[in-house]
């Protein structure tokens, strides 16, 4: 309960969202502790803290890793409000996996009511190139209708693990300062407009 | 009092206002801002109107523990939401559809108290779709002045101990600075400061009681019971209360208060416990505190609604009332920076907390939104939960590999004596068989069928009995072999420490069991001396007419019998069970008397 909001490094907040067995615990746990596990076990819900340098400047990374299964789908709403950026996970190896990713970005923004919330979409599993189903194109497509980057990653390999995490920090990151700055002046009606025509659509 | 009639729309205007809004909203989940004033001008007017009809309601909820819970699960958003999931608009709307059907369901069920439930919720759900209203769980959700059932769920020990914190919390108070206090329970602390401590609790920050006064402390107490809408003994069973509290013969007022003790509802059952097993153990230090039994009955009788009689023949009694509750400090979940226990049970028993912490969170997000604090602490909580996952894995993944490694040599110390047991039985079952095969042909030889058989089925009995009993034996004696003998681990002493415990019990049972079935054997012995007696001496006066019959009911007999025999295995076999958990319980036990010394192993 104890909080040390000065003595603190500013807290990011991370949330991993996908379908089941894409990879999202894995992806977290490689960035976390360096590991890759192999076996599969569903995950409820996870958290984890990590201290780290985001351009010279000491930041936290809280990460939440959420269900894909949908049995853990309530557990999983009540964390979106507090997620301050979104990793979208689809298996490049599974095509309903990449379907889903529309539904999952259709209700975070109906939760953050927020067009711009940091956001990327990642396709994992790349190290299995053979059994690809979905590819780069369709993918980097949806990601640009969106207006969001695609990555491609291997939890396996560690490639681009770590990017797809600071990219996102550095939105959230520029994300903050924008609303610091507008918050002074008039920005803040302008989102509150922006949540309004969110409503009505 | 038909549901629909207009009088039920005066008396709950709250539950028909979000009807018809819900009607009104039915197309778009998002109403306008004039809807929404509408909306909150009906709620907000009448919610005084409505508090009023709460209070006297809730005196039924305290009733109803049970049924509360169902319609809490039944509400809980991961049913609902398997089907339909991952639509936050749905998620509003199907609230709103599972109330009107759980409008038709209440009809039939005692209404009154589920109406007044609902209608707190439908007001939030209403509520909470405003977005920029911002509603305080101390208003939605509060811990004072609600049923019992409600208060211990949203104000839960996490320790499994069903009392609501604010309770427990002063009764820990006490206990630990307060028992040797001048006149404690009877001088009342500062209004504010109470006040000011009931409102944290609703508004689910931290308390720390022992900052405050011992009085403020026990005035918070008795202002939680004061705030009950229906005392503590229940309005059904108060007279009758009263009734036996006035009982002069000792042993007689004793049989009834229990009887009636035992008759209330489990929540209140446990609360009362804590409550008198405290406040006996407050009038045992009478020297220092001057609160007899007969003072604190005085000072207390009316925040529990009843005469100060019937409280003092409690306190009398509560010993025999409750010999079993005893009263130890409540250990909240851990919070964030704290270091996080390194031994398996300890991690287990956290873990345990810290998840029924994280379900009350969720309880309280799905119902109205939650402080920043709060949701500060959801995920805090995920993340000791997180941590104190992997943590627990991997002492598993480490325990496995020694374990492996250890457990040939525990096999080789074990295995000659359960092959020798094991060898014994078989001889004794086969044994057996061999008795039964007897008695058979004996009745085959005899004229008259009746008497034999019978003890033909009475030897099977036994036998079946046997071979039932001797297969347990085996089951323990390999489970026993499961368990590493060797104490050298340094890791794991704790858990070595607890399977040698259990280790021992096992084989008490064993040899329990053993001696059991050697009884049995004897017992066979003398039934067959019998049977062989019977054969010699009944076997004219048989009566051959009757002799169909005879055959009838022993076809009857025979059925009856073996139905008997079945129920009696499995009540055998339940009682081993029961047996080896008592082990495993009295192990742990042990274990926890000894936490000190299993640190010199």
């Amino acid at each position: 309960m104890s909080k040390k909001p000065t003595a603190q490094p500013v807290i990011h907040k991370v949330i991993m969202v996908g379908s089941g067995g894409v990879g999202k615990s894995a992806l977290t746990l490689q960035f976390m502790y360096d590991e890759f596990v192999e076996d599969y076990e569903p995950t409820k819900a996870d958290s984890y803290r990590k201290k780290i340098l985001l351009d010279g400047e000491d930041v936290q990374i809280d990460i939440l890793d959420t269900a894909g299964q949908e049995d853990y789908a309530a557990i999983r709403d009540n964390y979106f409000r507090s997620g301050e950026g979104f990793l979208c996970i689809f298996s490049i190896t599974e095509d309903e996996s990449f379907q889903a990713t529309q539904e999952f970005r259709e209700q975070i923004l109906r939760v953050k009511n927020d067009e711009n919330i940091p956001f990327l979409l990642v396709g994992n599993k790349c190290d299995l190139e053979d059994k690809r189903k979905v590819t780069f194109q369709e993918a980097s497509d949806r990601a640009k209708q969106w207006g969001v980057p695609y990555v491609e990653t291997s939890a396996k390999t560690r490639e681009h693990v770590d990017k797809v995490f600071y990219d996102l920090m550095r939105e959230i990151r520029a994300r903050k300062m924008d609303e610091n700055k507008t918050s002074n002046g008039r920005g803040k009606d302008k989102s509150k407009k922006k949540k309004r025509l969110c409503k009505i659509l | 009092m038909d549901f629909d009639s207009p009088d039920v729309m005066k008396d709950f205007p709250g539950l028909y206002a979000s009807e018809f809004n819900k009607k009104c909203s039915n197309d778009s989940d998002y109403s306008d801002d004039a809807e929404k004033g509408i909306k909150k001008d009906m709620l907000i007017g009448k919610r005084k109107d409505k508090k009023d009809k709460k209070d006297k309601e809730r005196g039924y909820a305290a009733l109803e523990g049970e049924s509360s819970d169902e319609a809490n699960k039944s509400r809980s958003p991961s049913k609902s939401k398997k089907s339909k999931s991952f639509k936050f608009t749905t998620k509003s709307k199907e609230k709103r559809e599972k109330s009107r059907d759980k409008e038709h369901i209440d009809k039939k069920k005692d209404r009154d108290k589920k109406v007044d439930k609902k209608c707190e919720k439908d007001k939030l759900k209403k509520v909470k779709q405003s977005v920029e209203e911002t509603i305080y769980i101390a208003d939605t959700l509060p811990i004072f002045g609600v049923s019992l059932d409600l208060a211990v769920e949203r104000s839960r020990c996490h320790d499994g101990v069903d009392i609501p914190l604010p309770i427990r919390e002063c009764i820990d108070y006490v206990e630990a600075s307060g028992i040797s206090f001048e006149c404690v329970y009877k001088i009342s602390g500062t209004k504010t400061k109470v006040s000011q401590i009931k409102k944290m609790y609703n508004h689910r920050q931290n308390v720390r009681l022992s900052d405050y006064d011992i009085p403020t402390a026990t005035s918070l107490l008795k202002m939680f019971l004061r705030d009950l809408p229906e005392p503590i003994f229940t309005n059904d069973l108060l007279i009758r209360f009263e009734e036996a509290g006035a009982i002069l013969n000792f042993n007689t007022r004793e049989k009834h208060l229990k009887i009636l003790v035992d008759n209330l509802p489990p929540l209140n059952k446990l609360l009362l416990s804590w409550l008198i097993v405290h406040l006996n153990k407050v009038s045992l230090n009478e020297k220092q505190n001057k609160m007899s039994k007969q003072n604190i009955a005085a000072a207390l009788n009316h925040i529990f609604h009843i005469s100060s009689r019937l409280l003092q023949a409690l306190l009398y009694h509560s010993q025999a009332l409750f010999p079993n509750v005893v009263i130890f400090k409540y250990i909240p979940p851990l919070g964030s920076g704290a270091q996080l226990p390194d031994k398996q049970q300890a991690m287990e028993t956290e873990l345990k907390k810290q998840e029924s912490l994280l379900t009350q969170i969720h309880k309280e997000m799905n119902v109205c939104s939650i402080s920043k604090e709060r949701e500060e602490l959801l995920w805090e909580v995920q993340r000791i939960i997180t941590q104190l996952k992997r943590k627990l894995k991997m002492v598993q993944k480490v325990k496995d590999t020694p374990e492996k490694t250890e457990e040939p040599a525990s096999v080789k110390e074990d295995e000659p004596v359960a092959d020798v047991k094991n060898d014994d039985i078989v001889d004794g079952s086969s044994s057996q068989n061999d008795n039964g095969e007897l008695s058979i042909s004996h009745s085959d030889n005899s004229s008259s069928k009746s008497q034999p058989t019978i003890a033909t089925v009475d030897t099977e009995s036994h036998h079946l009995d046997l071979s039932s009993l001797s297969r347990e034996v085996q089951d323990l004696n390999s489970s026993e072999e499961e368990f590493p003998l060797e104490k050298n681990d340094f890791l794991f002493d704790d858990d070595i420490v607890l399977l040698t415990y259990k280790r021992n019990g096992l084989i008490s049972l064993k040899e329990q069991l053993l001696k059991d079935m050697q009884a049995e054997r004897n017992e066979i012995e003398i039934l067959k001396a019998k049977l062989e007696r019977s054969n010699n001496a009944s076997a004219p006066i048989a009566l051959i007419p009757r002799q169909e019959c005879l055959d009838d009911i022993m076809v009857l007999l025979q059925k009856e019998n073996q139905i008997l025999q079945i129920k009696k295995i499995n009540l055998v076999r339940k009682i081993i069970e029961e047996k080896e958990s008592c082990i495993e319980l009295s192990a742990q036990l042990r274990l926890a008397a000894n936490d000190n010394y299993s640190n010199k192993f």
